[in-house]
C-alpha cells in the first residue's frame, strides 16, 4: 500500500465534500435535524411518567451512535458513486492506484468525517439536552470502533454491487444500511422484536453495542461478552465484505471499467 | 530500437445473445522507444477496448501486454507510474477547479515537483488562466487541453491518446501536435494515438495500424499505406480540343468526369506520366493541372468502404 496515493484520494474526497452542498448537509444538517426532532420526542416521552427519564438518553445515544455506522457506510458507497457520477473511474485506475489503496482511502476519509459528524452531533446533544457522550467513559472507544466496522462492512457490501452494476442501482447507497437499523435495536430492546427478527438481530454486530449502551444507561454496568461478540461478528463480516468487494471489482474489470463511466 | 510496448495475441470476447461477440480479435503489435503509433478504425472497430486492456481497465480474454519488457499483470503499479492516457470520452470531477484536478492526479502519480510541473503544463496547454475555474464551466476544447495536461503530469515514457485533438480549435490542435512532436523529440516519449483526423495521423505517426471488427487489416508507415491506394486524380482545365481530349480518355479506357471545361481523370499514379505524354502527342493543351495524390485518408476510406460493402452483403444474405 502506498500512503501517498491513499492520501491523494483522501484529498480528492475532501475537495469533493468542500464543493458539495449535498455532502455538507449530510454531515451537519440531517444529524442536527434528527437530534432536534427525536430529542424533543424523548423529552416528551420522559415527561409522561415518573420513571422514564432514561428515554431521552436512549434516543440520543441511538442517534449519536447510529451516525457512526451511517457515516462509515455512506462514505464508502457515496464516494464510489461519486467516481461514477464524475465519470472519473477510468482516470483514477489509469494511475498506479490499487483497489486496496482506494478502499483504504474510504476508510481514512470516513474516519475523519465520522469524527467531525459524531463530534458535531455529540456537541449539539450536550448543548441542547445536557447529554454527555463521554459519560460512557472507556467504553466509548470500543463502541465507536465496533460500529465503524459494521458501517465499513455494510459500505463494502453495497460498494461491491455498485462497482459491478454501476449507477443504475445507486439507491442501495442510501437504502442498504437502513435495512440493518430496525434489527439493530437502536431505540428499543431486542426483546420487543418478533421472534424471527430477534434471530436476525443476534447476527448483527451493532445490536450488541446498542443493547450494551442501554445496559450502561439503566444499570451503569456493561457485559464484556457483548463487546466480544460484536467484534467477532464484525471481523467476520468485514473480511467477507472486503473479499466480496475485491471479487466484484475484478468481475467489473473483466467487463471493463470504461462501461461504468 | 527497444520495444516499449509489446502486445501479443490480444483478444477480448464478450458473452452476449445470440452468440459471443469478439471486440478485439487476436491482435499483436509493438511500439518502439520514441515511436508514435497510430491506431485507426471506425467507431466500434475495437480501438477503445484495446486501450482499456492496455491500461488494465479491462481484462483480456487472452493475450499478453508487456511494457518495458515487463508483464503488465505482474507489474501494474510500476508500469502505470510511467504511462498515462488521455481521452475525449472521459470526464473529471465536475466541481473541481482545474488546479485541484491536476493536483490530485499529480499526487496519485507522486510527482515530486508538483506545483512547478502543473504550472509548466498549464502554460504549455494554455490553460494557465483557467486554473481557478471549475471543470463544468470549461468548454469542450478547454477540457481536452486539461486532459492533455493531466496526461503529461508524470513525465510518462509512453502515453495512450484517444483522439487528443478532437473538439479543439485549429490553432490549438496545431499547437498540441507541435507539443507531441517536441515531447517525442526531446524526451523520446512513445505514443499510441487514435484519431479520426487522417492529416494528423499522417503528420504525427511513424507507423499506423488499421483495425476492422477487432482484427488487424493493415499495419505500415502512413506513406506506405497511402501508396496502397494507387488511384490518383488529375484535374485538367482544357480550353480547346476538349472533344479530342474526351476521345483520348475513352480510347485509353480512363475513368473521368467533366465539369464545364474541367476534366477529372482517375488513374493509377504510375500512369500519370503516360497521360501527360499522350496529351502532348495529340497536341491537346491544358491551362491548369492539379494532381491529387492518394493519401492515408483515401486508403482508410477504401478499407471502410469494403467493410460497409461486406456488412451490406451479409445483411442481404
Amino acid at each position: 500500500m502506498n500512503w501517498n496515493r491513499i492520501w491523494a484520494m483522501v484529498i480528492r474526497h475532501g475537495i469533493n465534500t468542500k464543493h458539495s452542498w449535498d455532502r455538507l448537509t449530510d454531515m451537519f444538517y440531517w444529524p442536527a435535524m434528527d437530534l432536534f426532532i427525536w430529542g424533543l420526542t424523548g423529552i416528551y416521552l420522559a415527561s409522561l411518567g415518573t420513571n422514564t427519564s432514561h428515554y431521552l438518553f436512549i434516543i440520543l445515544s441511538g442517534l449519536v451512535f447510529w451516525v457512526v455506522i451511517w457515516r462509515a457506510q455512506h462514505e464508502i458507497s457515496i464516494n464510489i458513486l461519486q467516481e461514477l457520477w464524475d465519470r472519473n473511474l477510468v482516470n483514477i485506475f489509469s494511475t498506479p492506484l490499487t483497489v486496496w489503496e482506494w478502499m483504504m482511502s474510504f476508510i481514512v476519509f470516513g474516519l475523519i468525517k465520522c469524527v467531525v459528524s459524531v463530534g458535531f452531533s455529540a456537541l449539539l446533544a450536550f448543548l441542547f439536552y445536557k447529554y454527555n457522550v463521554f459519560s460512557f467513559g472507556l467504553y466509548l472507544l470500543p463502541f465507536i470502533v465496533s460500529l465503524l466496522m459494521t458501517g465499513w462492512a455494510g459500505g463494502f457490501l453495497v460498494g461491491a454491487f455498485l462497482i459491478r452494476y454501476g449507477g443504475k442501482i445507486q439507491t442501495i447507497a442510501w437504502a442498504g444500511i437502513s435495512l440493518v437499523a430496525p434489527f439493530s435495536a437502536l431505540y428499543y430492546p431486542v426483546s420487543i422484536l418478533p421472534l424471527w427478527a430477534q434471530k436476525i438481530a443476534l447476527c448483527i454486530p451493532s445490536t450488541y453495542i446498542f443493547e450494551g449502551i442501554r445496559e450502561i444507561l439503566f444499570t451503569g454496568k456493561f457485559s464484556m461478552d457483548k463487546l466480544v461478540i460484536s467484534f467477532a461478528l464484525n471481523i467476520v463480516y468485514l473480511v467477507l465484505s472486503i473479499w466480496f468487494f475485491v471479487f466484484m471489482f475484478k468481475k467489473s474489470i473483466k467487463l471493463g471499467l470504461g462501461r461504468l463511466i | 530500437m527497444q520495444n516499449i510496448l509489446e502486445v501479443k495475441n490480444l483478444t477480448k470476447k464478450f458473452k452476449s445473445k445470440p452468440g459471443d461477440f469478439t471486440a478485439v480479435d487476436n491482435i499483436s503489435f509493438n511500439i518502439a522507444d520514441g515511436e508514435i503509433f497510430g491506431l485507426l478504425g471506425k467507431n466500434g472497430a475495437g480501438k477503445t477496448t484495446t486501450i482499456q486492456m492496455l491500461l488494465g481497465m479491462m481484462q483480456p480474454t487472452s493475450g499478453t501486454v508487456t511494457y518495458f519488457g515487463k508483464n503488465f499483470n505482474d507489474n501494474r503499479e510500476e508500469i502505470l507510474k510511467n504511462t498515462n492516457f488521455s481521452s475525449t470520452y472521459i470526464s473529471m470531477p465536475w466541481f473541481f477547479t482545474v488546479w485541484e484536478i491536476l493536483d490530485v492526479f499529480a499526487r496519485l502519480y507522486e510527482v515530486k515537483d508538483r506545483k512547478k510541473r502543473i504550472t509548466k503544463l498549464a502554460e504549455e496547454f494554455e490553460i494557465d488562466h483557467l486554473l481557478k475555474k471549475e471543470f463544468y464551466m470549461l468548454s469542450a476544447g478547454e477540457k481536452t487541453r486539461l486532459f492533455m495536461a493531466k496526461a503529461f503530469l508524470n513525465y510518462p515514457k509512453i502515453i495512450l491518446l484517444d483522439e487528443p485533438t478532437a473538439s479543439l480549435d485549429v490553432d490549438i490542435a496545431m499547437k498540441i501536435r507541435e507539443f507531441l512532436k517536441k515531447e517525442k523529440k526531446e524526451y523520446n516519449v512513445s505514443m499510441l494515438l487514435t484519431s479520426h483526423n487522417m492529416n494528423e495521423v499522417e503528420e504525427l505517426c511513424d507507423r499506423v495500424m488499421i483495425i476492422k471488427n477487432g482484427k488487424i487489416v493493415d499495419e505500415d508507415k502512413p506513406e506506405n499505406l497511402a501508396k496502397k491506394f494507387s488511384k490518383a486524380t488529375v484535374e485538367l482545365l482544357i480550353l480547346e480540343h476538349d472533344e479530342k481530349a474526351k476521345m483520348l480518355f475513352d480510347r485509353e479506357k480512363l475513368t473521368f468526369k467533366k465539369n464545364k471545361l474541367r476534366f477529372f481523370i482517375e488513374l493509377d499514379e504510375k500512369n500519370i506520366s503516360n497521360l501527360l505524354m499522350n496529351l502532348a502527342k495529340e497536341k491537346i493543351t491544358y491551362t491548369e493541372i492539379l494532381i491529387n495524390k492518394p493519401d492515408l485518408e483515401d486508403y482508410f476510406l477504401e478499407v471502410v468502404k469494403t467493410e460497409d460493402q461486406e456488412r451490406n452483403k451479409n445483411e442481404l444474405e
